[in-house]
């Protein structure tokens, strides 16, 4: 009966998570404008990414800089290198996206 | 009584020929160069607008448009002045028709609602006008906000189903709006473009009723129609204006369309 329980349990769990990763694809965006890098994290329905971690690296793959999103799913800093950049956020349960920036944008945003 | 059958051969010919004409449906079209725009894609929308019978690929002569734009956000765009006119033709029509095009760049996540309200066109066949308010939704980076809010026309349809990232044979499900209102048992017309880009072959129907395929709306003017072939579909509800419009110094009727494109995409 208990083992019953259980598996019961692990099932319900199973498709709780799995529901959960298929709502909670994590999108990122960024742009150029001012001399500063703006990006907005968030999922398909607009719920902002709160906290998330975000890492910015250059064409070389070396980490610029880190930060993590404020309540409005937003991180802003200025152009740390005038580089092809890439920029990722991780949000809670592994959720992950990436943006690429290319230099030319990077440099008509200056 | 004896008719000479030269005289019944000439009007068995004139009820044929008054027959080929009106059983093709016109449709006002809006169709983007893409339906979705990835990070990875270029953020440049080529825009062709039309007034075609999409299944017969049959151009007519397009007056501009009196309202051309885009919501995105909740915020409209007025894009009437980026409008081009342009000239396009079916292989079988001898003439070229005036149709409009423009260009378009995304800026930002989200979806946009892309609208157009043309001038009304003359159809003596019928002896009224037709007005077909359109739409088409295009989609950007992730953000899937906005395609089910109506865009404030005469007359419209908003969807029910998402309408991009639509496999072929997916269920297109959508309301019928008349001045904001949903319109009981309202009429609705579906065609297959058959210009569309990812059209492998053209589509011949074997007889009429196949070109154009008619659904009707349930009492809350909710219709759905399952689209069998990957390209482009045209969804227009029918309803008759409460104006009139003069034509030669009389009043006529005219017929207001709400349509709607949606792009679907073979399975592999």
């Amino acid at each position: 009966m208990k083992t019953y329980k259980y598996l019961l349990m692990a099932a319900a769990l199973t498709l709780f998570f799995c529901g959960q990763a298929l709502a909670h694809k994590v999108n990122l965006f960024a742009y150029v404008e001012s001399g500063k890098i703006y990006t907005e994290s968030y999922f398909p329905d607009g719920r902002p990414v709160v906290s998330g971690k975000i890492k910015v690296y250059d064409s070389a793959n070396q980490l610029l800089l880190e930060g993590v999103t404020d309540p409005e799913g937003r991180f802003n800093f200025t152009i740390p290198k005038a580089d092809d950049l890439t920029i990722i956020v991780e949000a809670s349960m592994g959720h992950k996206n990436s943006f690429k920036l290319k230099k030319a944008e990077v440099e008509a945003g200056k | 009584m004896q008719k000479s059958p030269f005289i019944l051969v000439c009007l068995f010919a004139s009820l044929l020929s008054l027959n080929a004409g009106p059983v093709w449906a016109h449709f006002g079209t809006i169709i983007p160069s893409h339906d979705i725009i990835t990070q990875y894609d270029d953020k440049h929308l080529n825009l062709q607008i039309k007034f075609i019978h999409p299944m017969e690929m049959q151009y007519m002569e397009m007056a501009k448009p009196k309202r051309f734009g885009v919501i995105q956000g909740g915020k409209a765009q007025d894009l009437l002045a980026t409008l081009k006119s342009t000239k396009g033709k079916a292989a079988d029509q001898q003439e070229s028709f005036t149709f409009w095009s423009a260009e378009y760049t995304i800026h930002r996540p989200g979806d946009y609602t892309f609208f157009v309200e043309p001038a009304p066109y003359w159809e003596p066949a019928e002896d009224l006008f037709i007005v077909h308010y359109t739409k088409v939704c295009v989609h950007a980076l992730g953000l899937e906000a906005g395609w089910d809010q109506p865009v404030g026309l005469e007359t419209e349809i908003v969807p029910l189903t998402r309408p991009y990232g639509l496999w072929t044979g997916n269920l297109f499900t959508g309301q019928v709006l008349l001045k904001g209102r949903p319109v009981p048992g309202a009429e609705v017309e579906v065609e297959y473009l058959n210009e569309s880009p990812d059209n492998r072959s053209i589509v011949h129907a074997p007889s009429d009723p196949f070109v154009t395929q008619v659904v009707k709306a349930d009492g809350n003017g909710i219709f759905s129609y399952a689209m069998p072939r990957s390209g482009w579909w045209g969804f227009a509800a029918l309803s008759q204006a409460g104006w009139k419009l003069q034509h030669d110094g009389q009043d006529k009727g005219v017929e207001i369309g709400a349509v709607f494109w949606v792009r679907t995409v073979d399975m592999k």
